[in-house]
Protein backbone atom coordinates (compact mmCIF):
# COMPACT_ATOMS: atom_id res chain seq x y z
CA UNK A 1 0.00 0.00 0.00
CA UNK A 2 1.30 3.52 -0.13
CA UNK A 3 2.18 5.95 1.82
CA UNK A 4 0.87 9.39 1.99
CA UNK A 5 3.52 12.24 3.21
CA UNK A 6 2.27 15.20 5.19
CA UNK A 7 5.27 16.55 6.54
CA UNK A 8 9.20 17.03 7.67
CA UNK A 9 9.84 17.67 11.37
CA UNK A 10 12.75 18.03 13.83
CA UNK A 11 11.85 15.69 16.44
CA UNK A 12 15.26 15.84 18.10
CA UNK A 13 15.55 13.59 21.24
CA UNK A 14 11.44 14.27 21.36
CA UNK A 15 10.84 10.88 19.88
CA UNK A 16 8.03 9.60 22.24
CA UNK A 17 6.35 12.67 22.57
CA UNK A 18 5.82 12.22 18.44
CA UNK A 19 4.52 9.29 19.03
CA UNK A 20 1.60 10.23 21.58
CA UNK A 21 0.64 13.10 19.73
CA UNK A 22 0.39 10.97 16.29
CA UNK A 23 -1.64 8.33 18.02
CA UNK A 24 -4.01 11.28 19.41
CA UNK A 25 -4.82 12.62 15.61
CA UNK A 26 -6.37 10.91 12.21
CA UNK A 27 -5.02 11.00 9.00
CA UNK A 28 -7.03 10.99 6.09
CA UNK A 29 -9.87 8.21 5.88
CA UNK A 30 -9.23 7.99 9.30
CA UNK A 31 -5.52 6.07 8.76
CA UNK A 32 -3.07 5.27 11.55
CA UNK A 33 -0.25 8.35 10.96
CA UNK A 34 3.47 6.92 11.69
CA UNK A 35 6.74 8.58 11.59
CA UNK A 36 9.98 7.54 10.03
CA UNK A 37 12.92 8.96 11.63
CA UNK A 38 16.63 9.58 10.69
CA UNK A 39 18.98 11.36 12.74
CA UNK A 40 16.93 14.09 14.45
CA UNK A 41 14.34 14.56 11.50
CA UNK A 42 11.47 12.66 10.86
CA UNK A 43 8.64 12.44 7.90
CA UNK A 44 5.02 11.84 9.37
CA UNK A 45 2.86 9.34 6.76
CA UNK A 46 0.29 7.23 7.06
CA UNK A 47 -1.49 4.54 4.41
CA UNK A 48 -3.12 5.63 1.56
CA UNK A 49 -5.22 3.09 -0.95
CA UNK A 50 -3.30 3.32 -4.10
CA UNK A 51 -6.30 3.14 -6.34
CA UNK A 52 -7.72 5.97 -5.29
CA UNK A 53 -5.86 8.48 -7.55
CA UNK A 54 -8.99 11.17 -7.74
CA UNK A 55 -9.56 12.11 -4.12
CA UNK A 56 -11.76 14.44 -2.75
CA UNK A 57 -11.24 17.75 -1.22
CA UNK A 58 -12.20 16.48 1.84
CA UNK A 59 -9.05 14.38 2.10
CA UNK A 60 -6.96 18.12 1.42
CA UNK A 61 -8.65 18.94 4.66
CA UNK A 62 -7.69 16.25 6.66
CA UNK A 63 -4.18 16.54 5.22
CA UNK A 64 -4.19 20.03 6.42
CA UNK A 65 -5.50 19.41 9.58
CA UNK A 66 -2.94 16.73 10.48
CA UNK A 67 -0.19 19.38 9.40
CA UNK A 68 -1.56 22.34 11.96
CA UNK A 69 -1.96 19.94 14.73
CA UNK A 70 1.42 18.75 14.38
CA UNK A 71 2.86 22.63 13.65
CA UNK A 72 1.16 23.34 17.00
CA UNK A 73 4.03 20.89 18.66
CA UNK A 74 7.35 20.76 15.99
CA UNK A 75 8.67 22.83 13.99
CA UNK A 76 7.90 21.00 10.07
CA UNK A 77 7.69 21.67 6.65
CA UNK A 78 4.62 21.15 5.08
CA UNK A 79 4.54 18.74 2.05
CA UNK A 80 2.50 19.29 -1.13
CA UNK A 81 -0.98 17.15 -0.36
CA UNK A 82 -0.58 13.86 -3.15
CA UNK A 83 2.81 13.24 -2.04
CA UNK A 84 2.78 9.20 -2.62
CA UNK A 85 5.53 7.03 -1.56
CA UNK A 86 5.90 3.63 -2.43
CA UNK A 87 6.99 2.25 0.99
CA UNK A 88 8.70 3.27 4.38
CA UNK A 89 11.89 1.93 2.86
CA UNK A 90 11.74 4.54 -0.13
CA UNK A 91 10.73 7.34 2.49
CA UNK A 92 13.57 6.63 4.56
CA UNK A 93 15.83 6.95 1.46
CA UNK A 94 14.99 10.31 0.50
CA UNK A 95 15.44 11.09 4.22
CA UNK A 96 18.59 10.31 3.89
CA UNK A 97 19.74 11.48 0.51
CA UNK A 98 18.15 15.12 1.45
CA UNK A 99 18.90 15.11 5.33
CA UNK A 100 20.88 18.53 4.41
CA UNK A 101 18.19 20.34 2.24
CA UNK A 102 15.18 19.49 4.97
CA UNK A 103 17.96 20.41 8.22
CA UNK A 104 18.57 23.77 6.60
CA UNK A 105 14.70 24.22 5.28
CA UNK A 106 13.74 23.49 8.88
CA UNK A 107 16.05 25.69 10.43
CA UNK A 108 15.19 28.48 8.05
CA UNK A 109 11.52 28.49 9.74
CA UNK A 110 12.14 27.29 12.74
CA UNK A 111 9.83 29.73 15.77
CA UNK A 112 8.22 31.40 12.93
CA UNK A 113 4.51 31.63 11.42
CA UNK A 114 3.27 32.06 7.94
CA UNK A 115 1.04 34.79 7.20
CA UNK A 116 -0.94 35.74 4.16
CA UNK A 117 -1.97 38.99 2.99
CA UNK A 118 -4.41 39.83 0.33
CA UNK A 119 -5.24 43.34 -0.94
CA UNK A 120 -8.48 43.88 -3.36
CA UNK A 121 -9.66 46.74 -4.77
CA UNK A 122 -12.47 47.40 -6.80
CA UNK A 123 -11.18 46.93 -10.24
CA UNK A 124 -13.95 49.36 -12.05
CA UNK A 125 -13.64 52.20 -9.89
CA UNK A 126 -9.64 52.13 -8.98
CA UNK A 127 -8.72 51.33 -12.90
CA UNK A 128 -10.76 54.09 -14.29
CA UNK A 129 -8.58 56.27 -11.77
CA UNK A 130 -5.54 55.26 -13.80
CA UNK A 131 -7.10 55.33 -17.21
CA UNK A 132 -7.49 58.89 -16.88
CA UNK A 133 -3.89 59.79 -16.06
CA UNK A 134 -2.49 57.24 -19.08
CA UNK A 135 -4.60 59.64 -21.39
CA UNK A 136 -2.09 62.01 -22.21
CA UNK A 137 0.53 59.11 -22.72
CA UNK A 138 -1.87 58.25 -25.54
CA UNK A 139 -2.15 61.14 -27.29
CA UNK A 140 1.47 60.66 -27.38
CA UNK A 141 0.83 56.18 -28.77
CA UNK A 142 -0.74 57.57 -31.82
CA UNK A 143 2.28 59.78 -33.21
CA UNK A 144 3.58 56.77 -34.02
CA UNK A 145 1.62 56.02 -36.54
CA UNK A 146 1.33 57.84 -39.89
CA UNK A 147 -0.98 55.70 -41.35
CA UNK A 148 -4.54 55.10 -40.96
CA UNK A 149 -5.57 51.74 -41.50
CA UNK A 150 -7.42 48.61 -39.36
CA UNK A 151 -4.16 47.27 -38.71
CA UNK A 152 -2.80 50.41 -37.12
CA UNK A 153 -5.75 51.21 -35.22
CA UNK A 154 -5.79 47.74 -33.70
CA UNK A 155 -1.75 48.36 -32.84
CA UNK A 156 -3.19 51.83 -31.57
CA UNK A 157 -5.34 49.70 -28.73
CA UNK A 158 -3.09 47.61 -28.03
CA UNK A 159 -0.25 49.82 -27.15
CA UNK A 160 -2.93 51.62 -24.87
CA UNK A 161 -3.68 48.49 -23.29
CA UNK A 162 -0.08 47.88 -22.39
CA UNK A 163 0.57 51.00 -20.79
CA UNK A 164 -2.68 50.98 -19.06
CA UNK A 165 -1.07 47.56 -17.40
CA UNK A 166 1.92 49.28 -16.72
CA UNK A 167 0.17 52.46 -15.30
CA UNK A 168 -1.50 49.67 -12.85
CA UNK A 169 1.71 47.32 -12.00
CA UNK A 170 3.77 50.35 -11.20
CA UNK A 171 0.50 51.57 -8.67
CA UNK A 172 0.76 48.15 -7.25
CA UNK A 173 4.93 48.38 -6.90
CA UNK A 174 3.83 51.64 -4.74
CA UNK A 175 2.13 49.63 -2.38
CA UNK A 176 3.74 46.81 -2.21
CA UNK A 177 6.93 49.52 -1.60
CA UNK A 178 5.05 51.00 0.94
CA UNK A 179 4.20 47.70 3.05
CA UNK A 180 7.97 46.81 2.93
CA UNK A 181 9.18 50.43 4.01
CA UNK A 182 6.15 49.64 7.49
CA UNK A 183 7.11 46.28 7.93
CA UNK A 184 10.84 46.92 7.48
CA UNK A 185 11.51 47.01 11.57
CA UNK A 186 9.99 43.38 11.67
CA UNK A 187 12.22 41.60 9.03
CA UNK A 188 10.23 39.58 7.71
CA UNK A 189 10.68 37.10 4.28
CA UNK A 190 8.13 37.73 2.34
CA UNK A 191 6.91 37.06 -1.31
CA UNK A 192 4.74 39.23 -3.54
CA UNK A 193 2.66 38.63 -5.97
CA UNK A 194 0.81 40.98 -7.78
CA UNK A 195 -2.58 41.25 -9.93
CA UNK A 196 -3.13 37.85 -9.21
CA UNK A 197 -7.02 38.62 -10.57
CA UNK A 198 -8.42 41.97 -11.33
CA UNK A 199 -9.48 42.53 -8.25
CA UNK A 200 -6.79 41.12 -5.76
CA UNK A 201 -3.84 43.25 -6.77
CA UNK A 202 -1.74 42.04 -3.88
CA UNK A 203 -0.70 38.36 -3.05
CA UNK A 204 1.48 38.13 -0.14
CA UNK A 205 2.79 36.18 2.43
CA UNK A 206 5.30 36.56 5.39
CA UNK A 207 7.32 34.78 7.54
CA UNK A 208 8.14 36.00 10.84
CA UNK A 209 9.41 35.27 14.32
CA UNK A 210 6.06 34.28 16.21
CA UNK A 211 7.11 36.86 19.05
CA UNK A 212 6.16 39.52 16.79
CA UNK A 213 2.89 38.05 15.53
CA UNK A 214 0.95 41.28 17.39
CA UNK A 215 3.33 44.10 16.28
CA UNK A 216 2.57 42.67 12.81
CA UNK A 217 -1.51 42.73 12.97
CA UNK A 218 -1.09 46.32 13.78
CA UNK A 219 1.67 47.11 11.33
CA UNK A 220 -0.85 45.92 9.00
CA UNK A 221 -3.65 47.73 10.65
CA UNK A 222 -2.64 51.00 10.55
CA UNK A 223 -1.75 50.51 6.47
CA UNK A 224 -5.61 49.46 6.56
CA UNK A 225 -6.44 52.78 7.94
CA UNK A 226 -4.28 54.66 5.72
CA UNK A 227 -5.83 52.82 2.40
CA UNK A 228 -9.83 53.65 2.27
CA UNK A 229 -10.20 52.64 -1.55
CA UNK A 230 -8.20 49.12 -0.42
CA UNK A 231 -9.60 45.73 1.34
CA UNK A 232 -6.95 43.88 3.43
CA UNK A 233 -7.30 40.40 4.23
CA UNK A 234 -4.86 38.55 6.78
CA UNK A 235 -5.18 35.43 7.94
CA UNK A 236 -2.48 33.24 9.60
CA UNK A 237 -0.58 31.59 11.21
CA UNK A 238 -0.14 28.91 9.04
CA UNK A 239 2.67 26.37 8.87
CA UNK A 240 5.10 27.35 6.58
CA UNK A 241 3.80 26.51 3.54
CA UNK A 242 5.04 29.54 1.30
CA UNK A 243 8.34 29.22 2.36
CA UNK A 244 10.24 25.71 1.68
CA UNK A 245 12.14 25.43 -1.43
CA UNK A 246 12.88 21.75 -2.33
CA UNK A 247 12.64 20.40 -4.95
CA UNK A 248 14.18 16.74 -5.46
CA UNK A 249 15.42 15.44 -8.58
CA UNK B 1 -27.39 36.82 8.44
CA UNK B 2 -24.71 36.62 11.31
CA UNK B 3 -24.70 32.80 10.60
CA UNK B 4 -23.79 33.86 6.85
CA UNK B 5 -20.60 35.55 8.09
CA UNK B 6 -19.55 32.92 10.03
CA UNK B 7 -20.15 30.57 7.27
CA UNK B 8 -18.20 32.89 4.73
CA UNK B 9 -15.46 33.43 6.96
CA UNK B 10 -15.12 29.88 7.12
CA UNK B 11 -15.28 29.42 3.24
CA UNK B 12 -12.06 31.99 3.57
CA UNK B 13 -10.04 30.09 5.94
CA UNK B 14 -11.20 26.58 3.91
CA UNK B 15 -9.77 28.28 0.60
CA UNK B 16 -6.87 29.79 2.03
CA UNK B 17 -5.79 26.23 3.50
CA UNK B 18 -6.49 24.66 0.31
CA UNK B 19 -4.44 26.86 -1.84
CA UNK B 20 -1.65 25.96 0.51
CA UNK B 21 -2.04 22.32 0.57
CA UNK B 22 -2.37 21.98 -2.89
CA UNK B 23 -0.01 24.08 -4.22
CA UNK B 24 2.20 25.06 -1.62
CA UNK B 25 4.88 22.87 0.29
CA UNK B 26 7.53 20.91 -0.10
CA UNK B 27 7.53 19.06 -3.81
CA UNK B 28 8.99 15.90 -3.95
CA UNK B 29 8.81 15.68 -7.64
CA UNK B 30 9.92 18.53 -9.24
CA UNK B 31 7.61 17.71 -12.31
CA UNK B 32 4.19 18.20 -13.29
CA UNK B 33 2.68 14.58 -14.24
CA UNK B 34 0.89 14.55 -17.30
CA UNK B 35 -0.89 11.36 -17.73
CA UNK B 36 -3.32 10.22 -20.08
CA UNK B 37 -5.58 7.48 -19.35
CA UNK B 38 -3.92 6.94 -16.01
CA UNK B 39 -0.82 6.78 -18.25
CA UNK B 40 2.04 8.89 -17.19
CA UNK B 41 3.07 10.32 -20.03
CA UNK B 42 4.61 13.70 -19.78
CA UNK B 43 6.65 15.45 -17.33
CA UNK B 44 6.56 19.62 -16.99
CA UNK B 45 8.73 21.94 -14.79
CA UNK B 46 6.65 22.99 -11.63
CA UNK B 47 7.42 26.20 -12.46
CA UNK B 48 5.11 26.10 -15.82
CA UNK B 49 1.94 26.50 -14.37
CA UNK B 50 -1.03 24.74 -16.15
CA UNK B 51 -4.46 25.00 -14.96
CA UNK B 52 -6.37 22.21 -13.74
CA UNK B 53 -8.60 20.03 -16.10
CA UNK B 54 -10.03 18.84 -13.11
CA UNK B 55 -10.67 22.24 -11.29
CA UNK B 56 -11.89 22.50 -7.53
CA UNK B 57 -15.66 23.37 -8.55
CA UNK B 58 -15.74 19.73 -9.33
CA UNK B 59 -14.08 19.50 -5.90
CA UNK B 60 -11.92 17.32 -7.02
CA UNK B 61 -8.09 16.64 -7.30
CA UNK B 62 -5.56 14.66 -8.77
CA UNK B 63 -2.55 13.42 -7.28
CA UNK B 64 0.83 12.69 -8.72
CA UNK B 65 3.15 9.56 -7.88
CA UNK B 66 6.30 11.08 -7.49
CA UNK B 67 7.68 8.35 -5.85
CA UNK B 68 8.18 6.81 -9.08
CA UNK B 69 10.08 9.61 -10.24
CA UNK B 70 12.68 9.85 -7.74
CA UNK B 71 16.03 7.92 -7.96
CA UNK C 1 -10.22 23.07 11.02
CA UNK C 2 -12.99 24.83 12.48
CA UNK C 3 -10.48 27.45 13.87
CA UNK C 4 -10.74 30.80 12.26
CA UNK C 5 -7.77 32.10 10.74
CA UNK C 6 -8.73 35.81 10.07
CA UNK C 7 -7.07 38.51 11.52
CA UNK C 8 -7.97 41.16 9.74
CA UNK C 9 -10.59 42.05 7.91
CA UNK C 10 -11.71 45.38 6.12
CA UNK C 11 -14.14 44.48 3.42
CA UNK C 12 -17.09 42.30 2.20
CA UNK C 13 -16.38 39.05 3.12
CA UNK C 14 -17.95 37.62 -0.24
CA UNK C 15 -15.67 39.36 -2.12
CA UNK C 16 -12.86 38.03 -1.13
CA UNK C 17 -14.46 34.25 -1.23
CA UNK C 18 -15.40 34.75 -5.00
CA UNK C 19 -12.14 36.23 -5.60
CA UNK C 20 -10.31 33.80 -3.86
CA UNK C 21 -12.56 30.88 -5.61
CA UNK C 22 -11.26 32.51 -8.81
CA UNK C 23 -8.04 31.96 -7.69
CA UNK C 24 -8.24 28.36 -6.70
CA UNK C 25 -9.47 27.37 -10.07
CA UNK C 26 -6.79 28.60 -11.82
CA UNK C 27 -4.00 27.65 -9.80
CA UNK C 28 -4.20 23.94 -9.42
CA UNK C 29 -1.47 23.00 -11.34
CA UNK C 30 -1.89 19.37 -12.56
CA UNK C 31 -3.47 17.88 -15.84
CA UNK C 32 -4.95 14.94 -16.10
CA UNK C 33 -6.89 13.29 -19.09
CA UNK C 34 -9.43 10.54 -18.62
CA UNK C 35 -10.94 8.81 -21.78
CA UNK C 36 -14.14 11.48 -20.56
CA UNK C 37 -12.01 14.63 -20.93
CA UNK C 38 -9.02 13.69 -23.15
CA UNK C 39 -10.10 16.61 -25.93
CA UNK C 40 -10.80 18.99 -23.50
CA UNK C 41 -8.27 18.47 -21.30
CA UNK C 42 -5.62 18.31 -24.56
CA UNK C 43 -7.15 21.34 -25.75
CA UNK C 44 -6.77 23.17 -22.55
CA UNK C 45 -2.97 22.32 -22.31
CA UNK C 46 -2.48 23.05 -25.97
CA UNK C 47 -4.04 26.34 -25.71
CA UNK C 48 -2.55 27.26 -22.53
CA UNK C 49 0.84 27.09 -24.21
CA UNK C 50 -0.34 28.71 -27.56
CA UNK C 51 -1.42 31.85 -25.61
CA UNK C 52 1.12 32.44 -23.61
CA UNK C 53 3.29 32.48 -26.45
CA UNK C 54 1.11 34.91 -28.21
CA UNK C 55 1.25 36.84 -25.66
CA UNK C 56 4.93 37.15 -25.35
CA UNK C 57 5.31 38.09 -29.18
CA UNK C 58 2.77 40.89 -28.82
CA UNK C 59 4.26 42.34 -26.17
CA UNK C 60 7.39 41.94 -27.98
CA UNK C 61 5.96 43.84 -30.81
CA UNK C 62 4.67 46.93 -28.98
CA UNK C 63 7.57 47.32 -27.50
CA UNK C 64 9.16 47.41 -31.15
CA UNK C 65 6.53 49.53 -32.30
CA UNK C 66 6.72 52.02 -29.64
CA UNK C 67 10.46 51.72 -29.99
CA UNK C 68 10.25 53.48 -33.34
CA UNK C 69 12.54 51.72 -35.57
CA UNK C 70 9.81 49.95 -37.75
CA UNK C 71 8.41 51.67 -41.01
CA UNK C 72 5.03 52.35 -42.09
CA UNK C 73 5.08 48.81 -43.93
CA UNK C 74 6.22 46.92 -41.41
CA UNK C 75 4.12 47.92 -38.58
CA UNK C 76 1.34 47.56 -41.12
CA UNK C 77 2.09 44.18 -41.23
CA UNK C 78 2.49 43.61 -37.75
CA UNK C 79 -0.35 44.82 -37.02
CA UNK C 80 -2.31 42.65 -39.26
CA UNK C 81 -0.65 39.69 -38.25
CA UNK C 82 -1.48 39.94 -34.23
CA UNK C 83 -4.63 40.55 -35.45
CA UNK C 84 -4.90 37.51 -37.30
CA UNK C 85 -3.41 35.73 -34.83
CA UNK C 86 -5.59 36.55 -32.12
CA UNK C 87 -8.66 36.11 -33.98
CA UNK C 88 -7.89 32.64 -34.53
CA UNK C 89 -6.87 32.14 -30.94
CA UNK C 90 -11.06 33.36 -29.96
CA UNK C 91 -11.97 31.01 -33.03
CA UNK C 92 -10.36 27.94 -31.20
CA UNK C 93 -11.36 28.44 -27.99
CA UNK C 94 -14.75 28.91 -28.96
CA UNK C 95 -14.03 25.98 -30.66
CA UNK C 96 -13.29 23.61 -27.15
CA UNK C 97 -15.52 25.97 -25.46
CA UNK C 98 -12.80 27.44 -23.30
CA UNK C 99 -12.65 30.93 -21.40
CA UNK C 100 -9.53 32.93 -20.72
CA UNK C 101 -10.29 31.95 -17.15
CA UNK C 102 -9.78 28.02 -18.11
CA UNK C 103 -6.32 29.09 -19.92
CA UNK C 104 -5.27 30.78 -16.62
CA UNK C 105 -4.81 33.62 -18.37
CA UNK C 106 -6.49 36.63 -16.72
CA UNK C 107 -7.20 38.90 -19.18
CA UNK C 108 -5.68 43.02 -18.82
CA UNK C 109 -2.86 43.68 -16.32
CA UNK C 110 -2.47 40.72 -15.11
CA UNK C 111 0.20 38.69 -16.46
CA UNK C 112 1.12 36.39 -14.54
CA UNK C 113 2.65 33.95 -17.10
CA UNK C 114 4.62 36.36 -18.22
Amino acid sequence: MDKIIYAILISNDRQDELTRLLSGIRGISDSNLFNITYNDISVVASDFSSNKIIVDKEFAIDYARVIEDLAQHFTLLPVRFGTLMESPDAINEILIKYYDEFKQNLQKVENKYEFSLKVLWDYEKCSGKIRLKTESEDQNAAKLFHNNSVSTEYLLKKIKEHRFESALLEHVEQLIGEISTRLAQLNPIHKFQKMVTPNIILDAVFLLEKHKKDEFIQAIDHLKSQHDDLNFLLTGPWPPYNFVEITLK
Amino acid sequence: MQENVIDQSKDITILEILDRVLNKGVVLTGDIVISVADIDLVYLGVKLLLSSVETMQKNKLNTVKPSLQIK
Amino acid sequence: MSEDKILLNSGPIDDFVGEIEKLESSATSRVNATPDNADSGLAKLVLTLIELIRKLVEKQAMRRVEGGSLTDDEIEKLGETLMKLEAKMEELKEIFKLTDEDLNINLGPLGNLM
